[in-house]
Formats: structure tokens, C-alpha cells, sequence
């Protein structure tokens, strides 16, 4: 918990060296804009403190922040029937300037799995492929169960 | 249009070379014996270039500290990218990350370095933020997720280092070791601790939540800090005969073992 020194009328611009605040760019739940970007947020920001925090760190034009706090559940309960807090956060949505837009990229994607030869993860491969192949009924039945006799 | 291109790692590794070199050129004033054997330092880098965790040192040419030939390169301004890896990273199930810097290694730099530091750190410990609440999104397993306790240590310490010059120029300016003012006080239970004081824009007899807080142990409570402190002292000596019992116990089961104090 820091102590910001208290601001009077007057008193010079308050310059904070090594911020210790961490945004975390989120894929938004809802449709959003296209030059919107939504970011969670630590509690003691302000719209003020993104927008400097962005234009002056990641040098992002910043048009204008809208923020809100998202109430985290109290409902859930655990196995001794106690309550479970899940932690509140604050939620700020970031319009670019200058008519920028951004998607929020795909960061898994499907890749091809191709097993090294030898490798444990080969030999699983080919075992649960054999077992697939035994458990499929007599191709030469033509689809019909084994329930039916002949 | 913000264009998520890549760009190579060639031109990557000549940038960051070319902050490090300035970094270089700037302390290089202030020590200049040491600074030869550290930038002559080549390490080929096969993974992510901007990695700030120490194990990696910065690629220089094999020039002497006089004559650095300056390559001019881009600083890397890729905005919102940032907050992502290299998309080559993407989809990979580890990513390799060198070790976390010690106090150690931070006490050797210089006040602007460690200030730069602050930020690269700053900077990679958002995108392992991102990239985690966007694995749990996926509900997929985060790539090394180690580097995220390696980088809030590395942080942690840098705090202290620069905590320690703090005081050490705040003791040599005016002989005060604490930046925030504060006294020892007694609370109602009979502790002493070190009160910090708050900063208010009226004094002290005018705060009224300030006046209802006492700093005093009333005249009931004084039996009881007696009290509690035989049981300290009690709690110490079956502790410690405890200790001395066992260690009879084991002399006289292995008599031959040597047990170091």
C-alpha cells in the first residue's frame, strides 16, 4: 500500500519512477468497437493514469478510457460450506486515437502434432490407434451388429 | 490500422544491441576500466531477443570502448504488439527464459540502467500477464509459466537496490535513514512498534479519528505483559530442552555419529 504524498492547491505535478502497476490486455466477452481494447486493471487507477501509463510507456495514442469495477462472487461456497471470495477487479476499455483499429490475435493455434520417430509419444500414438482399430466391429458384416446371429 | 508485422529477429537483436550500447556509452564515463571486458561478452541469442532476465549478455563488435561504430537502427515502437511474444512463440508448449537477476548483479548498475530495467521488466511481466488470462480463457496451458515468479523476483530485488542507495544518499544529505517520518509508540496490548505517521492537511489536536486513537496501555493491562512475557520465556525453554533431549537420545542410540553444532 503506498502513500502518494497528499495534493494541495498548488503543490507541483505528483511524477511516480517505477510504476508497480500491470495491465493484462483481455479478449472482450461482449462485441466491442474496433478501436477498443479492454484491459484489466489494478483498483487504485484512474482513466488519467491509463492514459499517461499507455502514451508514455507503450507510446499507444489514447483517445478516450472508460473504466468500471467488476464485482468479483461471493457465492460459491467451498467444501466446509465457507463462502469463497473471488477477488473484485477493475475493467478499463481503451479507444485508440488516430482512427487505429485492433483485434485481439488468436495466441493458440492449432498445430499439427507430428511425433518424433522413437519418441514415447510415438509409440503411445501407434498403441491407442491399435486398440481404436480392434475395437471397431468386422467390416465385412456391412454395418450390421453383432446382436443379430449370422 | 495497427499492422502486426514481423519483423526480423536479425534487425530485433541490432536494436536491442543499439539501446545496450547507448546504455554502454552513458556508464561507460563513470567506469570505464570495467565496461571493456563486459561489452567484448557474445552470446548468440537463438531465442527471444528481448528476454531482460540476466543470463543473456548484449552482443557488441569487437571494438574497443573508444571507438564504437554506431549502427543505426529503429527503436522498436510496435505499440499494442507488446503486450504479445513473437508470433513464432505462439502455440509452442515451453518457451526458454534465462535465469532472474540477483541483487548482486543489479548493485554492479547504474541508476539509469536499473530505471530501464524497471520498465523492460515492467513490460514483460504484462505480457505474461496477458498471455495467461488468455491461456485460462482457452482453457489451455500457459507456456512456462516460472518466468512470471522470475520476473516479479527480479523486480523485488531491484527494489531493494535501489531502496539501499536511497537511504545511503538520504543518510549522507540530511542523516535521516527513513523517508517517512515515524516514532516507537505503545499500544493498548503493551507492544511497542514502529508508528508511521500519515500525511493530514490539519494538525494533529484537530483530527478528531486521530484523538480516539491511544497510545498508552492502561493500568489493568500491565499484569498481563508480565504474563505474557514467562510464557515467551517458557515457550523458549521446552523448546530448547526439547532440542537437547533429542539430541541425548540420538548420542546414546549412534554414539559414533558426529553431530555438527
Amino acid at each position: 500500500m503506498v502513500r502518494y504524498p497528499l495534493y494541495q492547491l498548488g503543490n507541483p505535478q505528483l511524477r511516480i519512477f517505477r510504476p508497480s502497476w500491470f495491465l493484462t490486455l483481455v479478449r472482450p466477452g461482449k462485441e466491442q468497437p474496433p478501436d477498443t481494447v479492454q484491459f484489466r486493471i489494478p483498483m487504485e487507477m484512474t482513466k488519467c493514469d491509463i492514459k499517461n501509463y499507455l502514451e508514455k510507456i507503450y507510446s499507444v495514442p489514447v483517445g478516450a478510457v472508460r473504466t468500471r469495477i467488476q464485482f468479483g462472487s461471493n457465492k460459491k461456497r467451498n467444501h466446509l460450506n465457507q463462502k469463497v471470495k473471488q477477488p473484485d477487479y477493475k475493467v478499463a476499455y481503451v479507444q485508440l486515437a488516430q482512427g487505429q483499429t485492433f483485434t485481439f490475435p488468436d495466441i493458440f493455434p492449432e498445430k499439427d502434432q507430428t511425433s518424433t520417430e522413437g519418441s514415447m509419444e510415438e509409440m503411445q500414438e501407434k498403441f491407442m490407434e491399435d486398440e481404436k482399430q480392434r475395437q471397431k466391429p468386422d467390416p465385412r458384416r456391412g454395418g450390421v451388429t453383432e446382436w443379430f446371429g449370422l | 490500422m495497427l499492422k502486426m508485422a514481423t519483423s526480423s529477429s536479425a534487425g530485433r537483436v541490432l536494436t536491442l544491441c543499439k539501446q545496450f550500447q547507448n546504455v554502454f556509452r552513458i556508464s561507460s564515463a563513470t567506469n570505464s576500466p570495467h565496461c571493456s571486458s563486459a561489452l567484448t561478452k557474445y552470446q548468440p541469442r537463438l531465442y527471444r531477443e528481448k528476454s531482460p532476465l540476466a543470463a543473456l549478455s548484449w552482443y557488441s563488435p569487437s571494438s574497443s570502448v573508444g571507438q564504437c561504430r554506431a549502427l543505426h537502427t529503429t527503436i522498436t515502437r510496435r505499440g499494442l504488439d507488446e503486450f504479445f511474444d513473437l508470433p513464432e512463440n505462439w502455440g509452442q508448449t515451453t518457451v526458454k527464459s534465462g535465469a532472474p537477476w540477483t541483487a548482486k548483479q543489479l548493485r554492479t548498475k547504474s541508476s539509469e540502467d536499473l530505471h530501464k530495467l524497471w520498465y523492460v521488466l515492467l513490460k514483460e511481466k504484462n505480457l505474461l500477464v496477458t498471455l495467461e488470462q488468455e491461456a485460462r480463457r482457452q482453457r489451455v496451458q500457459m507456456p512456462s509459466p516460472e518466468r512470471i515468479r522470475k520476473v516479479e523476483r527480479s523486480m523485488i530485488r531491484l527494489e531493494t537496490v535501489v531502496n539501499e542507495r536511497e537511504t545511503a544518499l538520504r543518510l549522507l544529505q540530511t542523516g535521516q535513514e527513513k523517508g517517512r517520518p515515524g516514532a516507537w509508540r505503545r499500544n493498548k496490548f503493551g507492544h511497542v512498534y514502529w508508528y508511521r505517521f500519515k500525511e493530514y492537511a490539519i494538525p494533529w489536536y484537530m483530527n478528531r479519528k486521530y484523538k480516539r486513537k491511544s497510545f498508552f496501555t492502561p493500568k489493568f493491562v500491565q499484569p498481563h505483559l508480565r504474563l505474557r512475557i514467562e510464557k515467551h520465556l517458557r515457550e523458549n525453554a521446552r523448546k530448547a530442552s526439547l532440542e537437547r533431549r533429542t539430541q541425548a537420545k540420538l548420542k546414546e542410540k549412534f554414539p559414533q555419529v558426529k553431530v555438527s553444532a
